[in-house]
């Protein structure tokens, strides 16, 4: 079920009621689970069987990972998951994409090849959920802890309903404690808690879907029917959406998870003031950039090997960053874009640019240029095909049309040129910090009013209720 | 322990702003709602999707009463008064799946295709609705139903219909942004709807609150041009095309059920440009001289032919029980329902 929808609000009323009624630490857990299971069935139940039998497998591995003193025996275990898991993601995520791309290059080759016809349909939150698997698995392999005796645990951990389905990607060792120990709800908790569901929410309904939603589907859905000055509101709107879209997930989960005793790491960190690439990743997605980091740019060799390895390095990491999205084209050169990006930066900040670094002027004018680059990227993120997204590309940077039109925009691309505006604006002011400061630093009457304008604009923003982007991922 | 909460005990200071945020949003939201109120709005269901799909898991029969679906477009959804029809066949449980604007083949083909249904399908579609252009109008609902329908929606869609019921400010239409847009371009306010719907989808329609002269020659002047645009196939391979539809009909009774076709009435221009479009002579009679299936043309029952048509097409609310019972009476007399 989805956050933005009256069931989740009765769900999280009655999970909230029976958790705290429940006295038993282990109990509670078990509550905990069967309610993240129920959460989870609420799109397709029968993937609640593969939800039980990845979480059931890893966690066996796991052990036997842990057991095995030979290195061969464990690497041997290691490589089994991988291929468990990533098969599984493979087939259900990849399987159109290769098939395709392989009767794409017989046919380019004379062979006429028609592929088979899957009617696969990708588990929600399939990819989330193997990361969390198989960041446990590596883990122990690299014997950064001991696994858990207990498959409750163990489950919980990887299904727990905030995070299960569009992250964050936590870790083990992050919830570890979390799960092992007693935890209660607590006022302040249930307080935060519900503040950072009303922040979510407000993101995702009033922003995301209300707001940028509408200029970013008339865009994107027929681009090259405006001129430039109308596709960069409509490139804007979509860099607007995706980021309300899913750091409005992200804090429903913060907060629903807070509201229940546990915290969850921060996925968002204001990532459109970021200066530079490299700071963009650490500010968007951060449990994936750092799942990315720890799991395949080291695995990689990371910058151990040289300059060149080191760029070889990122950029691989970004490209299947860019796969890990989606099964198309556009997503993988996405990745390539901020791979691009990210090893130009490496290679100015070596070489080039070291001592003028620091100059507020220049930071402005980077961040600036991140921000634009950061967006171009997002057109080819939310492009149908790869010639859409070429058609985008030329109708940005027709420069002459852009002059005259942006006299001519309506009054509904003005209001999401202001609001995206507003959001870059809001994440400047508050580039360091985030809502749970934010908000605490607030007057208890200051926060109300805040949080009763917000509550007020998402009763006032009805509408259909838009699938969070991040879950088709 | 953050600066603002550890000043005082933290049960106070979310206390506090609990109340102060639940305070602004009724008195932001009760504020705007009153506005809209004194403004001559009231509140109604949306129908949608998922409202659709909320009706489409009735079909199956179960307890006493055995499901009977109406299929069709607006003639239906807008004439059929759920009440009486309940009242006339006590043994029926009526499931309103007709779809304002839509013409119903791909609804029947599903439920043809959908082995657990067994019930009697009454299908309100005329021979232009047979046309394979026409026939996914439908379409995106079932595939909604198919692939995103989930309990969790209904539960959902319940609450929904309860707050739509309730409050004006539930329509999108009196939203913020669009409301933000019309101040800034200085449009009216949202159209007053002259249709009500209700929790089962069947709507009114209040021909009070219309120019019922203006839309009538709307309505005749929209008909005629869609007959030009999409001019009807020649009645043979109109009748070919057909083939489909005489399957959907025999997997239907295979499992028990029934399917009956009902041509709805039309009045003055609009009758006149459907008949000569689609005479009914060769179209509508050698359908219902093919179909393994009964089928009913308004012009065989006085009562449904002088149905009092608002604009052409349609009934105004109060005229739905009396046109309700003469259909059922009609379809009753030929055997083809029982009570």
């Amino acid at each position: 079920m989805q956050f933005d929808s009256i069931t989740f609000l009765l769900f999280f009323l009655l999970v909230l009621a029976g958790y705290n009624v429940l006295r038993d630490w282990g109990t509670r857990k078990w509550f905990l689970l069967v309610a993240s299971y129920l959460f989870y069935s609420a799109w397709n139940p029968p993937f609640l069987l593969l939800l039980l039998g990845s979480t059931t497998l890893d966690w066996l591995i796991a052990r036997r990972i842990d057991q095995a003193e030979d290195p061969t025996r464990r690497k041997a275990w290691v490589v089994a998951t991988l291929l468990i898991n990533l098969g599984v993601l493979g087939y259900f995520k990849y399987s159109h994409f290769v098939l395709d791309n392989f009767a794409s290059a017989l046919a380019s080759v004379g062979i006429a090849y028609v592929p088979p016809a899957f009617d696969i349909i990708l588990p929600i939150g399939i990819s989330f959920y193997t990361f969390h698997s198989l960041s446990y698995c590596i883990d122990i392999y690299r014997r950064r802890f001991k696994p858990t005796a207990s498959w409750r645990d163990y489950a919980l951990y990887v299904g727990f309903f905030p995070q299960l389905v569009a992250g964050p990607i936590t870790r083990f060792s992050q919830m570890r404690e979390q799960i092992e120990t007693p935890r209660a709800t607590t006022v302040a908790g249930l307080g935060m808690g519900c503040a950072l569901l009303i922040l979510g929410l407000f993101e995702k309904i009033v922003l995301a879907d209300s707001v940028f939603a509408p200029i970013a589907n008339a865009f994107f859905d027929a681009p090259g029917s405006g001129d430039s000055a109308s596709a960069w509101v409509g490139v804007f709107a979509f860099s607007g959406q995706i980021f309300c879209d899913f750091a409005g997930y992200s804090s429903c989960a913060l907060g629903s998870a807070m509201a229940l005793g546990f915290v969850l790491p921060i996925n968002f960190r204001n990532p459109y003031a970021s200066v530079g690439f490299t700071d963009f990743w650490r500010r968007w997605h951060i449990s994936l950039s750092s799942w990315l980091r720890d799991y395949l740019y080291v695995s990689l060799g990371g910058n151990r090997g040289g300059e060149w390895r080191t760029l070889r390095n990122l950029m691989l990491t970004m490209l299947i960053g860019g796969l890990w999205h989606g099964a198309a084209w556009t997503f993988v050169i996405w990745g390539a874009l901020h791979g691009s990006y990210l090893t130009l930066e490496r290679i100015v900040r070596a070489h080039v640019w070291p001592v003028h670094w620091n100059n507020r002027a220049l930071r402005f004018v980077y961040a600036t240029i991140t921000l634009f680059g950061v967006c171009i990227a997002w057109s080819w993120f939310r492009a149908a095909n790869v010639s859409q997204g070429w058609r985008i590309m030329l109708e940005l940077f027709d420069l002459r049309s852009a002059v005259a039109g942006m006299g001519q925009l309506g009054p509904s691309q003005i209001i999401v040129l202001a609001s995206f505006l507003l959001l870059v604006m809001v994440h400047a002011i508050f580039r360091n910090s985030g809502p749970i400061a934010w908000f605490s630093r607030l007057s208890a009457p200051l926060l109300g009013l805040l949080l009763g304008l917000m509550l007020a604009m998402i009763v006032l923003s009805p509408g259909d209720n838009h699938a969070f982007i991040y879950f088709q991922f | 322990m953050p600066s603002s909460i550890s000043s005082s005990s933290p049960g106070r200071y979310w206390a506090w702003a609990g109340v102060v945020s639940a305070l602004l949003t009724m008195a932001l939201c009760g504020s705007i709602e009153s506005y809209w109120r004194s403004r001559g709005y009231e509140p109604g269901v949306i129908d949608s999707k998922l409202l659709w799909a909320q009706q489409r898991d009735r079909v199956y029969s179960s307890g006493s009463r055995s499901p009977l679906v109406l299929l069709g477009a607006s003639r239906f959804q807008f004439g059929i008064d759920m009440r009486t029809l309940k009242d006339a066949l006590p043994r029926s449980r009526p499931v309103m799946l007709a779809i304002n604007g839509h013409y119903p083949l791909a609804a029947l083909r599903d439920l043809a295709e959908d082995k657990k249904f067994n019930g009697i399908v009454l299908c309100d579609i005329d021979a232009r609705g047979f046309n394979a252009t026409y026939r996914d109008m439908q379409q995106a609902y079932v595939d909604y139903y198919h692939q995103r329908w989930t309990p969790s929606w209904s539960v959902h869609r319940r609450a929904l219909t309860w707050w739509q019921s309730t409050a004006v400010i539930a329509n999108p239409d009196f939203g913020l942004l669009p409301t933000v847009l019309r101040w800034w371009q200085g449009a009216a306010g949202p159209w007053k709807t002259h249709v009500h719907f209700y929790a089962d989808r069947s709507g009114d329609a209040d021909f009070r609150k219309v120019d019922t002269a203006q839309s009538t020659k709307g309505f005749a002047d929209e008909f005629k041009r869609l007959l030009t645009e999409d001019p009807p196939p020649p009645p043979d391979q109109w009748l070919v095309g057909l083939a489909d539809v005489s399957k959907w009909v025999e997997q239907i009774q295979a499992r028990g059920g029934e399917v009956i076709f009902y041509d709805t009435p039309t009045s003055g221009k609009l009758r006149e440009y459907a008949n000569s479009g689609y005479p009914k002579s060769l179209y509508w009679d050698r359908f219902a001289a093919t179909i393994h299936a009964p089928a009913l043309s308004y012009t065989e029952v006085p009562a449904l032919e002088s149905a009092p048509l608002a604009d052409g097409s349609h009934l105004d609310f109060r005229d739905k029980p009396d046109y309700t019972r003469a259909l059922v009476n009609a379809l009753l007399e030929r055997g083809w329902l029982t009570r």
